[in-house]
């Protein structure tokens, strides 16, 4: 066996060129393979990190996606607001722990303006438990404060004390530009939607829509706006929905019943993991057609690999012949074909992981900057190396054919 | 006397081939002899030393080395007694190119049951005979064949056919790849070789010049039972 192995190591360096191309072919098929499910899985992870602080998310009744959408990832926008009275008489539920409010509508250049309260950076968190912390300044201590996420403040290139206008509703033209707004805080950056986000107070919201009745602006006759609206009761009128976190999980489907069930107003709640996993449910089938595409990558490599196996048999058949008139038996010959398969794949296999624990260090800081996918250095799960098993397994299956090829021509070749 | 190789009622022919057909009634060559088989291109020539050294096997009759019939031997014994008791030179391609002069050397000793403990034997032997026929350490461990003339080759082929220190070597066409002086001092260190470690040798040829360097030579359409007889 010791002198196989030897022969057959030799014989591939022999034969570099092809050899070293089919190892690049198969260590790059499995690279792909290996990138683009931990990319999947890691998504999947900043995807559902999203969700993590809330129990139920409370809104008007419409789509469970739709909530969801607008609520945790502010996209696309509510058919209805909830009324501050329900959200009052929910938040005061005794199973309740703690609930953030969460106002949209109106928009500061490409993004949303969200409308809370201090529980948003106090009680929210991301991902693994992560509290969402302050690159600089702090929570907005005045009526026409604003915090804005990273990656406002890097995009349209803020700082701190820096004005900022809101405009009514979303890619308007119609400015609240009598209440000029004062930068005092940027996040740090979450990998999540709050990155997008430019937060104000409810107050301020309820402040600069105090002349929009009707949804334009009313000529007003009211010239230090700022001074004025302090004597006005800023109470807001309505919300867009609310994160509800209850002291214990038993209650979820007790409060969530109540809140369908709610009399005076027509109010649903959700749980966001549940509504989440439908909704990554559809996203998926990329996530299966990316699989699938990188699976055929692999098995065109192993097969590349198979080719050139077959195709150097007749180029060997004399050394096959000389091994066998110094004592080879036609076993051993079948052996030497599968030790060489198996160096093959062991070496793509051996790159492939040497070349994604590189990348790792490399590329996932950049991806969770640059795109807010968070993937965690440890990327060899038990997954991962059943994956890399199965590699080495179907190549070694698959070399089977030309080897025992090589075993009939070597009992029936004569020399 | 005692024989080395003896060929009863031997029948063979390939799988997918019927053209082709080697019946021979009887062959015996004497131990320690050296016999030369002539015959033309597509006689059967290296047919038979492929049934002889049992890399094909015959259909019918028997085939005695040292008085074991070989045909009779399982596919993993032939194989193994192949590697203990005959040494085969080519007409070409004789070694591995991308292993080292030595290893080409020791190829048949590492296919072999006493290859553990003769290891050090077998090294020694390899540099020892080496040296008789001129070709250095140097050479020999280097990292691969392939820088070697045709000449060294050839010789390398000699003692990787003699290093098991076999009973019985089959040479095919050894000298036909070789000029006239390589061709002279192939043949005579072949025979010098075979006369010190007392082995018998056969080679097959179509060059006739080589009859009087062998003990013995023997024409293969005579010994050949012709096609339109066998059944
Ligand atoms: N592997 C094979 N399969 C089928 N037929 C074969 C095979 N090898 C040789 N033959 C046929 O067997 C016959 C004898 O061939 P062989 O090689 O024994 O002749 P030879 O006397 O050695 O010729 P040469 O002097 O050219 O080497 C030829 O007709 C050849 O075509
Ligand atoms: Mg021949």
């Amino acid at each position: 066996m010791k002198i196989l192995i030897n022969i057959a190591f030799q014989s591939l360096l022999n034969r570099k060129v092809t050899v070293i191309l089919t190892i690049i072919s198969l260590t790059i098929s499995i690279v792909l393979f290996l990138s683009i499910d931990t990319l999947r899985l890691g998504a999947k992870k900043s995807f559902f990190g999203n969700v993590k602080s809330g129990d139920l998310i409370l809104g008007a009744r419409s789509g469970e996606i739709q909530l969801l959408l607008y609520s945790l990832f502010q996209i696309g926008s509510p058919t209805n607001n909830i009324s501050w009275e329900s959200y009052k008489e929910i938040s005061k539920k005794p199973e309740v722990d703690w609930i953030i409010p969460i106002s949209l509508g109106d928009s500061h250049k490409q993004f949303r303006v969200m409308g809370t309260t201090q529980n948003y950076f106090e009680k929210f968190s991301y991902r693994k438990d992560q509290k969402l912390l302050f690159k600089s300044g702090t929570y907005f201590r005045s009526t026409f404060d604003v915090v804005i996420g990273s990656d406002v403040a890097k995009i349209l290139n803020y700082k701190l004390e820096d004005d900022i206008i809101i405009a009514h509703g979303i890619a308007s033209q119609s400015l609240h530009d009598e209440f000029p707004f004062k930068i005092k805080g940027i996040l740090k950056k979450t990998g999540t939607s709050t990155d997008k986000l430019v937060l104000v107070s409810l107050e301020a919201l309820e402040a600069i829509h105090k002349d929009w009745k009707t949804g334009s602006k009313l000529p007003s006759k009211i010239k230090n706006k700022e001074k004025e609206i302090k004597n006005f009761d800023l109470t807001p009128k309505e919300l867009t929905a609310a994160v509800i976190k209850l002291k214990s999980p038993i209650s979820i489907f007790k409060i969530q019943r109540e809140i369908n069930d709610y009399q005076e107003e027509s109010l649903q709640a959700i749980i966001p993991g549940i509504v989440l996993t439908k909704l990554w449910q559809i996203v998926s089938i990329t996530e299966n057609i990316m699989l699938s595409i990188s699976s055929m990558v692999i098995v065109s490599a192993i097969l590349g690999m198979i080719a050139i196996l077959y195709s150097n048999l007749n180029n060997r058949r004399k050394e096959m012949a000389l091994l066998r008139i110094v004592g080879a038996s036609p076993k051993n010959i079948f052996t030497l074909m599968m030790v060489e398969a198996f160096l093959i794949s062991f070496f793509s296999i051996i790159f492939a992981i040497v070349i994604v624990q590189i990348s790792s260090f490399i590329f996932f800081p950049i991806l969770d900057r640059q795109f807010g996918i968070f993937l965690e250095q440890k990327i060899w799960n038990a997954r991962n190396l059943y994956f890399l098993n199965l590699v080495l397994i179907s190549s070694l299956l698959v070399s089977i054919f030309p080897s025992i090829q090589a075993f009939r021509k070597s009992i029936n070749d004569g020399i | 006397m005692y024989n080395a190789l003896e060929i009863n009622d031997l029948f063979f022919k390939w799988e997918n081939k019927e053209s082709f057909k080697l019946k021979i009634t009887k062959l015996e060559i004497e131990n320690k002899k050296k016999i030369v088989i002539f015959g033309k291109s597509g006689s059967g020539k290296s047919t038979l030393l492929n049934l002889i050294s049992g890399i094909l096997s015959p259909l019918k009759g028997s085939l005695n080395i040292n008085n074991i019939d070989i045909t009779k031997l399982s596919q993993k014994k032939k194989d193994e007694f192949r590697a203990n008791n005959i040494g085969v030179i080519f007409q070409q391609f004789n070694i591995l190119d991308y292993i080292s002069p030595l290893q080409n050397i020791l190829l048949p000793c590492f296919f072999t049951k006493f290859k553990k403990y003769d290891k050090l034997y077998f090294y020694d032997r390899a540099f020892n005979l080496a040296q008789k026929i001129d070709i250095n350490k140097n050479i020999l461990l280097q990292n691969n064949s392939k820088n070697l003339s045709v000449g060294q080759k050839q010789r390398i082929a000699i003692l990787r056919a003699i290093i098991n220190k076999p009973f019985l070597i089959l040479a095919d066409e050894a000298t036909s790849a070789l000029d006239d002086k390589n061709k002279k001092d192939f043949i005579n260190l072949l025979m010098n070789l075979c006369d010190e470690e007392k082995v018998t040798l056969l080679m097959v040829s179509h060059d006739t010049s080589l009859k009087k360097n062998f003990d013995d030579f023997i024409n293969l359409e005579k010994i050949l039972i012709r096609n339109e007889n066998i059944n």
